[in-house]
């Protein structure tokens, strides 16, 4: 019996194959699919589960078949997913942050999706690169396909800046002369974050680099020493001081209470600043432009299918709804997300932040990058308080990305 | 004869009902002690050995996980960072407990209002307290005003105020805190054990003519041995295993500078950012291993005097 149907399964995989290539598709037809489908992600805030519910009634418009169960999680995300992972019942669809993409990709829990990509005729190359690779695994395939996107981009107080006598830093030779003027008036220019995360933008604006093509330390050399350099520097002249150096928890907040006139974060700060301090003024620009022109970071979270979903079929459409133009117009247009797409138009007053990923790179490396960036963020905190200098922040970053290639 | 017999017998199967009925009682709790605390230190100590990922195991290492870890520059911040905070943290407890629970002993009237006002802070959650002590502690923040209030400025200090932010006081503010918050709970181990000493010492040292200083540190201190040790231990193993106020105030990674990597930490890092359930497994054996080793010292210096505390 088991003979049998292997022998059958063989003989339909020689038939795919030899189909192949021309149209394909051959047995799928999405008209046909039904059941329920498990959704899975978090939920900041109401205007995110409204967007969401919107798209939702879109896709139920079109496959009325598919019912969509969504079961949003609360709490520690990655935590509660492993739990489902390690039982084999992950949802069918769910969210997947590219910081963690890497770790879930290398343990096996994600669905690749490129043969199904071709095969069932979804374009992907309407994706912005910084934000589609951000879920490419070490073998080249796709493990998700990014519902939206992030980029860092500078915010400011334009009023802080007037009186100061300056415009906004367009290069970040300009950045220094800013830091001074403000400085001159007893105002701190700069929130930043002593954080790779934030860092590393500067450090791709400077040609440097963290990891190579082929994922080695050796991208590491002067340009990322020299970027780091540059931004330490602004904490030694008294330019920047960190949110906790402003008595704050974030960038966010220094801007709203006026403790610095300049900061670089994403989309996520407008709804903070409408929230919280709706009469303070602030404008978005691009990032300035470092010795290598523009760059910044890209932050995104994909939809991804388990590898042990049950429905795969029913949650592929639902993916690529959500991921396709039709779903992310409706669930980007009211400004809780920007578009990961170059064919959905930017939310009004997202142009800057939207336009960046033209020139993002994704925040996403190599499974437990987490020690990295630890490794960087407290060495570097070390330099600002005056107890460490560039070179330990190099060596030490470069030590433990060593070390996380090398895991036994 | 007959009946004396029987009545022998019947008492032999009362005791052995009664007996089965104290086993019975307690089989449940063993069970799940046997299954939940003996049973999972057995099978972290098998996970450990392994490359175990969110899908299981993958290769076996053999010991080449701890290898790693005595290797690993943070794991041996995280160390010293634990090691540290318990030897200060410790002895402050103590102190504080002691001094409360001698005072909260003395008051009549009032007294059960003093005992649950001090004992307060161990009531409320660690991590509601620990962010409004992040609030109290920022550079702006109401700690930084009182000292302006009694005249020294903050911003002069080297930390600028900064002292939750700054890698030398970070570690220091968290055992203030919790030096503040452990203490109620320590109190009331002390306060059982002073009403279980016999008013007729303290009688017999007023007739010799002790005043109270001489009585306490003759008298009270020496008699509070079984309590001493109870608390010197729960205290050292709750130290051993702080983690909930490090990364709340610090984050996953311990900033700023690793000042607040503590071995929890430092596992949950290993456990939940990095996957690596078998390495996180061993961190777990030699912390199991740390606070072992430090419960047999306690035992050995404080004796293993019955606790004799309220019953």
């Amino acid at each position: 019996m088991r003979r049998w149907l292997l022998l059958l399964a063989a003989t339909a995989l020689a038939a795919q194959a030899c189909g192949g290539g021309g149209g394909g598709g051959t047995t799928f037809n999405a008209d046909s699919v039904s059941g329920t489908v498990v959704l899975s992600g978090w939920q900041a805030s109401p205007e995110e589960g409204a967007a969401l519910n919107a798209a939702l009634a879109g896709f139920k418009a079109k496959y009325p078949k598919i019912t969509v169960d969504y079961q949003p999680i609360a709490g520690d995300y990655p935590t509660a997913m492993v739990a489902k992972f390690s039982a084999h019942q992950p949802p069918d669809v769910f969210y997947v942050d590219s910081g963690v993409a890497p770790d879930w990709i290398k343990q096996g829990v994600l669905q690749s999706l490129d043969d199904w990509s071709s095969s069932r005729n979804f374009d992907t190359s309407q994706f912005y690169s910084g934000y589609l690779n951000a879920f490419k695994g070490s073998d080249g395939k796709t493990y998700g396909y990014p519902k939206d996107g992030n980029t860092l981009a500078m915010a400011y107080n334009p009023d802080m800046l007037t009186a100061a006598g300056v415009q906004p830093p367009t290069t970040y030779d300009e950045m220094t002369t800013v830091g001074a003027a403000l400085k001159s008036k007893g105002m701190v220019a700069y929130s930043m974050s002593t954080t790779l995360d934030r860092i590393l933008a500067f450090i791709y604006g400077d040609g440097g680099n963290l990891l190579s093509s082929d994922k080695k330390s050796d991208a590491i050399d002067s340009k990322f020493k020299d970027a780091v350099s540059f931004y330490l520097n602004l904490f030694k002249m008294g330019y920047a001081k960190s949110p906790s150096q402003l008595g704050v928890d974030w960038n966010g907040k220094a801007l709203g209470e006026k403790k610095a006139a300049i900061i670089f974060e994403g989309g996520w700060l407008d709804s903070y600043m409408k929230g919280t301090f709706p009469s303070v003024p602030y404008k978005w620009v691009a990032m300035p432009k470092g010795a290598s022109g523009q760059a910044t970071l890209g932050f995104t979270v994909s939809y991804s299918i388990g590898k042990d979903s049950p429905h795969k079929d029913a949650a592929w459409l639902l993916l690529t709804y959500l991921t396709g133009p039709d779903g992310m117009k409706i669930w980007t247009q009211g400004g809780v997300a920007n578009p990961s797409r170059k064919d959905v138009p930017a939310p009004a007053g997202k142009d800057v932040l939207v336009n960046s990923a033209a020139f993002a790179h994704p925040w996403s490396f190599i499974p437990g990058f987490s020690k990295v960036s630890d490794a960087f963020n407290n060495a570097f905190e070390a330099a600002v308080e005056g107890k460490g200098t560039v070179d330990d922040v190099v060596s030490k970053t470069k030590s433990a990305l060593d070390q996380q290639l090398n895991q036994p | 004869m007959l009946g004396i017999g029987r009545a022998r017998g019947s008492l032999g199967t009362e005791r052995a009902q009664e007996a089965l009925a104290g086993y019975g009682f307690i089989a449940i709790p063993m069970a799940l002690f046997l299954i939940f605390n003996i049973g999972a230190l057995f099978y972290s100590a098998y996970i450990s050995l392994w490359r175990w990922e969110i899908l299981g195991p993958t290769e076996f290492l053999g010991f080449r996980n701890y290898a790693f870890i005595l290797r690993d520059d943070v794991f041996h911040i995280a160390i010293k960072n634990s090691i540290y905070y318990t030897i200060i943290v410790v002895p402050i407890q103590m102190a504080i407990g002691l001094t409360l629970a001698v005072v909260v002993n003395e008051i009549w009237r009032g007294r059960s209002f003093f005992r649950a006002a001090f004992y307060f802070p161990a009531i409320a959650s660690s991590a509601a307290i620990t962010v409004l002590y992040i609030y109290i502690m920022a550079p702006d923040g109401l700690f930084n005003h009182l000292l302006e209030l009694i005249g020294v400025n903050p911003l002069g200090f080297h930390n600028q105020g900064n002292w939750l932010g700054h890698s030398d006081t970070a570690l220091n503010s968290i055992i203030g805190l919790n030096a503040w918050t452990t203490s109620g709970t320590m109190m009331l181990f002390y306060l059982g054990q002073l009403t279980a000493i016999p008013t007729e010492v303290y009688e017999a040292a007023r007739a010799d003519g002790a005043g109270p200083w001489t009585t306490f540190w003759r008298i009270t201190f020496p008699l509070l041995r079984p309590a001493h040790y109870l608390v010197a231990t729960v205290s050292v193993i709750g130290a051993l295993q702080m983690f909930d106020q490090a990364y709340i105030a610090g984050g996953s990674g311990g900033d700023p500078a690793y000042s607040l990597m503590t071995m929890v930490l430092y596992l949950y890092n290993s456990a939940f950012r990095q996957f690596e359930f078998g390495y996180a497994a061993a961190v777990g054996i030699v912390l199991f291993v740390i606070i072992f080793t430090a419960t047999l010292v306690q035992r050995r210096l404080f004796g293993s005097s019955d606790w004799q505390g309220a019953r």
